[in-house]
This record gives structure tokens, sequence and C-alpha cells, in this order.
């Protein structure tokens, strides 16, 4: 009930001088993770940022439930790669500001916060305030600020696009751990290829600009018949036949974009 | 240690300096005293003007009466200014609409407006908090304003992405986003409060630290200009230091300089 | 802040402000709510400008103040530029030079430049010596300044190369830290020609003998409303027309630097 549709979405900037987008077509079921990959500026971000209500297509529809979007909103909680935290609010003001936005009761409010803050780990860390917190500390503080909406849908724009590498993995099996427990719609865009498949249920590959979707690789049926699920750690997952196959794949159609970049 | 090096060497400067001004001026006699006053001259003035008063009150009354003024001025510019700037940060209309009348107006500089304030309002107290008003109001506004589209934009999207409503969106995001600009403003603002009722005071009043130095400069007293002139810097810097005061009060989030943002 | 207006719309917008503001001027001076002596309007501003052009105001026309004016504002000015940049490099170069002659700027900075005035007025006369000694005292401090950051925020990398190098400290000086903080100085002197010119207006308003300043005063005792209005646009326009000669010569000094 809570799906993305992109239906023959095309976007220009700059009055119709650059086109971002052309004819993209993806559909993205109620609580399926989706990861959007593709070469450096060829449109992902721009499809979030559509999903979001923060830009709209120039012609084509995209559709969240079975409404269009018109605007921004807390049933779209977006997790930006910048953070975005409000530098001014501590870590429970920042998580409380859509609770307060959405007038939950103080009480519930309060539990609420508690229970996000519980969730990734930040406990004793509420009155602090972003700048004092490290780069994975202040990710999962946007994240929570995310979650504690209880949105149906979840965009993240490169959320760990900004971490140092080992607090990444840390973040991306958090995020797996997560994403089980409380499976949402999510449209994840990245341009870490291991990243996507470990995390997402489809991945669609993006061509160049103007960007177009140019293939949807299924993860989630090659995951389950392997049982990645099995695996605790991220490395153990990465080890797998299918992992690598998967992986390789995508690598390669994305090489062919890159190197179509040099002609 | 290079912090004291620095202020150890920054008082014996000032420390030599005035010896220096007094071996100039009552040892040797090289500056005359109708130039430049010598120390003892200086104090004497300071002990007249505050005993038996200069220009018809004492300091005290003259510090007051100026200070009534700008902090009367810098309060009207402020609250006119900061909301005005806040106004043209988020409204495009707002901004299309008032951006080319300021533009007109910004060039003109702030003391430009004394004849017109005296012709006015002649040299009461309106006259000089109308030409502080022009003088602080436009670094209030100019401030906020860029203040305000400063902010970062995936912080504004944030916020409308939370579902923020429009005045607590001013209040909790557009306000301390733009809190160090208009701190810096306000500071702008303050300077040329006093900038501008001296220059009035000395073009014509009947009380105020301009009026006593205006007086001092006609009676070729130099011992008063120069009471007169340090009592205008002391204030300047009081009133600034409480300013600061209040910013890192409020300011209380701001990373320390040379943090990445 | 939120999106952009499609530029004729803005433009459209612009105009109804400008209309709007000039509208009201002329209504409230066309009302009789307020003397006409008190408050001409935009047209009798602009006609009285015109007239300023050909005859004499004060001892002068619009044109002849102006010029004595800028006259003072070109030495202090210089004075200023000559003084400062050189002393500010200097300052950034040499901690001692820096520690002796801050605190003393320190405690300078907080007398605004019009205070000078009374000092001025005696020590050079109020015709041309006292006038520039204002404007020196406003477009001082943003000259040194400006060197003296841009000398100390020079990468350190240069500094240590052109040492490793063995370059003599004045060479080091005119060859690295001076190119390197142009842009700097430059900035500091943009800002430093606006706050001279306002120091100048209010000089001309307290001491002088001729000037737009003194124009605007003898009108103000006149109650010619209209010339000091003349007075206000004709400093105004002159000072925009000195930020934009030197916004110029800014941009085309970026431009060489390559840095847009």
């Amino acid at each position: 009930m809570s799906s993305i549709r992109f239906d023959a979405v095309n976007k220009t900037f700059g009055g119709g001088q650059i086109k971002a987008l052309e004819d993209i077509d993806l559909d993205i079921a109620d609580k399926e993770f989706m990861a959007i990959v593709g070469p450096s500026g060829c449109g992902k971000t721009t499809c979030l940022r559509l999903a979001a209500g923060f830009e709209f297509p120039s012609s084509g529809r995209v559709l969240v439930g079975n409404s269009e979007v018109t605007q921004p909103g807390p049933d779209r909680a977006v997790v930006f790669q910048q953070f975005a935290l409000f530098p001014w609010k501590t870590v429970a003001e920042n998580i409380e500001l859509g609770l307060r936005n959405k007038n939950v009761p103080r009480a519930e409010r309060r539990a609420r916060v508690a229970e996000a803050v519980g969730m990734i780990g930040l406990d004793g860390y509420e009155g602090a305030y972003p700048h004092q917190l490290s780069g994975g500390m202040q990710q999962r503080v946007a994240i929570a600020r995310a979650y504690v909406l209880d949105p149906q849908v979840l965009l993240m724009d490169e959320p760990f696009g900004a971490l140092d590498a080992q607090t990444r993995v840390v973040m991306q099996e958090e995020l797996v751990r997560l994403a089980r427990r409380n499976p949402r719609t999510v449209l994840f865009i990245t341009h870490g290829v291991e990243e996507a498949v470990y995390l997402a249920d489809r991945v669609a590959i993006m061509t160049r600009r103007p960007g177009r979707i140019k293939e949807i690789v299924d993860v989630k049926s090659v995951r389950e018949a392997d049982h990645w699920e099995k695996c605790a750690r991220i490395e153990d997952v990465m080890d797998r036949e299918s992992f690598i196959h998967l992986r390789t794949h995508i690598w390669r159609s994305l090489r062919e974009e890159k190197n179509g970049a040099e002609h | 240690m290079p912090l004291r090096r620095r202020s150890v060497i920054g008082l014996t400067t000032l420390a030599l300096l005035a010896a220096l001004w007094f071996l100039a001026t009552s040892v040797t006699g090289m500056i005359s005293p109708g130039r430049f006053p010598t120390p003892g001259d200086t104090w004497t003035a300071a002990v007249q003007a505050s005993v038996r008063g200069y220009g018809d009150a004492t300091l005290l009354i003259h510090v007051l009466q100026s200070l009534k003024l700008v902090a009367l001025g810098f309060a009207v510019s402020i609250l006119v200014g900061v909301p005005l700037g806040l106004l043209m940060g988020t409204s495009l209309t707002a901004e299309a609409l008032l951006n080319p009348v300021f533009m007109l107006l910004r060039p003109i500089p702030p003391l430009a407006w004394i004849p017109l304030a005296i012709l006015w309002f002649g040299l009461g107290d309106t006259a000089k908090i109308m030409v502080i008003f022009f003088a602080a109001f436009v670094p209030s506004v100019i401030n906020t304003h860029a203040g305000v589209r400063q902010i970062d934009r995936p912080l504004i999207e944030a916020a409308r992405m939370l579902g923020t409503p429009r005045w607590r969106f001013i209040g909790e995001v557009v306000v301390p986003g733009a809190a160090p600009m208009i701190f810096t403003g306000l500071r702008l603002s303050l300077q040329a409060s006093w900038t501008t009722l001296v220059a009035a005071e000395l073009v014509g009043a009947l009380a105020g630290l301009g009026h006593l130095l205006n007086l001092a400069q006609q009676d070729l007293y130099p011992g008063m200009i120069l009471v007169g002139m340090i009592a205008v810097a002391i204030f300047g810097a009081l009133t600034t230091a409480l300013l600061g005061a209040v910013e890192r009060r409020t300011v209380t989030w701001v990373r320390t300089a040379g943090e990445p943002a | 802040m939120i999106g952009t207006l499609d530029p004729a719309r803005r433009l459209m917008l612009g105009a109804i402000g400008l209309v709007g503001f000039l509208g009201l001027w002329a209504l409230v001076a066309a009302s009789g709510l307020v003397g006409k002596a008190f408050l001409p309007g935009p047209l009798d501003v602009a006609a009285r400008l015109v007239a300023l052009l050909h005859t004499s105001f004060a001892g002068g026309t619009l044109l002849v103040h102006l010029g004595s004016s800028l006259q003072r504002f070109t030495a202090g000015y210089a004075l200023a530029a000559l003084v400062g940049v050189p002393l500010g490099l200097l300052m950034g170069r040499f901690r001692l030079l820096d520690d002796i002659v801050s605190p003393i700027f320190d405690a300078l900075r907080f007398i605004a430049p019009i205070a000078w005035v009374p000092f001025a007025a005696l020590w050079f006369g109020t015709g041309f010596g006292g006038p520039v000694l204002i404007i020196f005292s406003g477009a001082f401090p943003p000259c040194l300044l400006n060197a003296y950051r841009g000398a100390r925020q020079v990468d350190a990398r240069y500094i240590e190369a052109a040492e490793m190098l063995g370059t003599p400290s004045h060479r080091l000086i005119l060859e690295v830290l001076l190119p390197a903080s142009v842009p700097s100085i430059v900035a500091g002197l943009r800002i430093g020609a606006g706050l001279g010119w306002q120091s100048l207006v209010g000089a001309e308003l307290i001491v002088a003998s001729t000037g737009v300043g003194y124009m605007m005063v003898q009108a103000q005792s006149g109650v010619s409303t209209a010339t000091v209005m003349v007075g206000m646009v004709a400093i105004g326009l002159v000072g925009v027309l000195i930020d934009v000669a030197l916004r110029t010569v800014e941009a085309r000094i970026h431009r060489r630097l390559g840095r847009a």
C-alpha cells in the first residue's frame, strides 16, 4: 500500500537544457528495499528528490501509495548524505521534532524518542549536540530521526557516503538488522555496488546522463536461496559465491557505462 | 605561553606609549599642550567633567544621555531590521519586492541622513534616534537576510521533510540557523549606532558625549577632547562586549573555528 | 530560500516595489500632510539636482562640491592604503611587530573615526588636512586588517618553500606574501573605500567649508530640504561608483589569479 512508482518520468534542468532523467519507469513494492546504483551525475539522487517531493518531474508522475507526490512530508522520511542534523538541537530534540510536528502528545514523544535512542545505541547522548558526536553517531541520529516517525517510506541518499570504511560496515549491518526487524519501503541511493547488493532486495542500475534505468537485478531470490541471513557479518556474506557473482555482474554493467563516458 | 608573551609585549608597549606621552608633553614640551593635552591636563579635565560638569552637565549625565539614545536607536533598528531580514530571507515575493528599494537606499551613508533628520526633528532625541535607526537598521537587515540565505539547504529540506509548520520553521530552523550572521549584523548595527550618534551630537545637540566633544573643540580644550574620546571608546567597547556575552550565551552550539563543517 | 522565482516575475515585483516606494513618497509630498519645504517629492529633488549642476549653492555647483570632496577622499584614502597595507603585511610576517602594534591598534579601534573630528580640526585645520585625517581613520583599519589577515593566512608551505630556497625577507614579502594575500588586500581596500567615503561625509558635516557634506549642512540651516536630498543622492551615487570601480579591479585580479 505504500509502494513507490515512477511512471514515465522525465526531468530536465536549466530550462530544458540539461536532461537529467529520461523515461524512468520503476516500481518499488510495499516493504521492498530498492537500491539505485549508477555513475556519478546520472541522476540517481534526483530520483530520490522526486520521491521526497523536493523536486517535481518535468513530465510523467511519481506516485507514493496511490497518490502523486506534491510536497515533502513525514510519511516519506529522508536520510540525507550529509546527515542534515540541526546543529542547534540536541540529539533528543533532533529526533523529537518530527513527532512534535505530528502533534504527538509529550509523554508518548518521550517514550518513542527514548526507544529510538536505544535502537541506535546512543543512550546517554540525548543531550549532546551534533558537533560533539562522531560522523557515525551523527548518521545514526539521522536514521533514528527518520525511523521514529514510523514512516511508510524511507528515502536514503548515500547515507553512508560520508563515513569512514569501518563505521560504514557497522552501519550497514545495523541497517540490515533494522530492516529485518521493521521492514519498510526503502529507496536507497548509493554508488557502492557491494553495499547495494548487501542491503537491497533489488538493485536498479542507471545509465550515465541522461539517466535511464538500464537493468534491474533481483538480489532477494539469490539471497534467500543461498541463505545469506545465516551469516552474522558482512564479510561472510561478501565471501559467498552468489554474492560475488551478483556484484561482478553489476560491476561489469556499470563499467560499460563508465567506458562509454570516456568516448 | 605564546598568549602570555603577547600580553607582556602588549602591556609593555602601552606602558611605553604612556611614558612617551608624558615625556613628549609634560617633561620636554615637544608637543605643545595646545595641540595635545598632558596627562595632567587630561586628569584635570576628567575631574572637572565628572565633578563640576562641562557643557551644562556632568560627564555621567552626558554618558547616560548618549547611552540612552544608542540603546533606543539600536533597539528600534533591530526590532525592525531583524524581522524584515527574516521576511526577505524566507519569502521570495517579499525579497523581490523589497530588495530593489533596499538597493536604492543602501548606498546612502548613515551619516548623510543627519541633516535631513535635523531638518525634520530638530536637535532633540527624536532626530538622533531617527539617524541611528537609518544607520543601524541596514546592517541588521542585510546580515539577517544573508544569514537566512546561507542556511544549509539540506537543513531546510530536512525541516520540510519532517512536516515542520511555518512558524516553528522560522522559530526553530531559520532563526537559529541565521543566528551567527544575525549577531554579526547586530554588532555592525551597534557600531553604526555609536558612530552616527557621536556624529549627530557633534553636528548639534544639547547634551551627550558628542556635544561635550563639540564644546571642547570650540573651546580649544584638548584635555576635554581626549576625555570625550576616551569615554566614547570605553562605552563603545563595553556595549560591544555586552553584545558578545549575549551571543556566547545564545549561540552555544557553534563549533569552534577551524573544525570542518 | 525555497526554490526560485522566475525572472520575469521577479523583475515585475521589483518594479512594483520601486514604483510603490517612489509613489508613496510622491503621494505624501503632494498631499500636503507634511509641508513642501520639509518633504519635496521625488520630481522636485530631481529638478533640484539638475538645477544644482549649473547654479551655485554654498559657494559652488554640485560638481564643484563633489570635486573638493573627492580630492580629500583621494588623499586620505591613498594615505590609508599606503600605510595600512604594508604595515599589515609586515605585521603578518614579523611577530614582534604584530605584538607591538596590535594592542595600540585594538585600543584605538574603539574610537569611532568621527570622534577624531575635534583633534583633526585642531591639528590640521578644517580645510583639507582635518577631513583627510578623518577619512584616513575610517579607511585605515580595514586596509591594515585585511593585509594582516591575508599575510597570516598564506599557506605555511609557501613560506617554508621560500625559506628553504634561501629567500631574503624583503623578497619573501614582495614575492610570496604580497601576491598570496592580494585577494584579501583588495577586499580590504574596497571596504576601506566605503568607510572612508562615509567618514568624509561626516567630517564635512561638522568641519569644512566646501564639499557635499558642507553643502548639505548649509541647506539644512537654510531649510532647503530638496538640496539636502540632492546631497544624499550624490553621495550615494559616488559611493556606488567607487565601489563598482573597485569591484571591477577585484574581479579582474581574481580572474588573473584564476579564482573566479
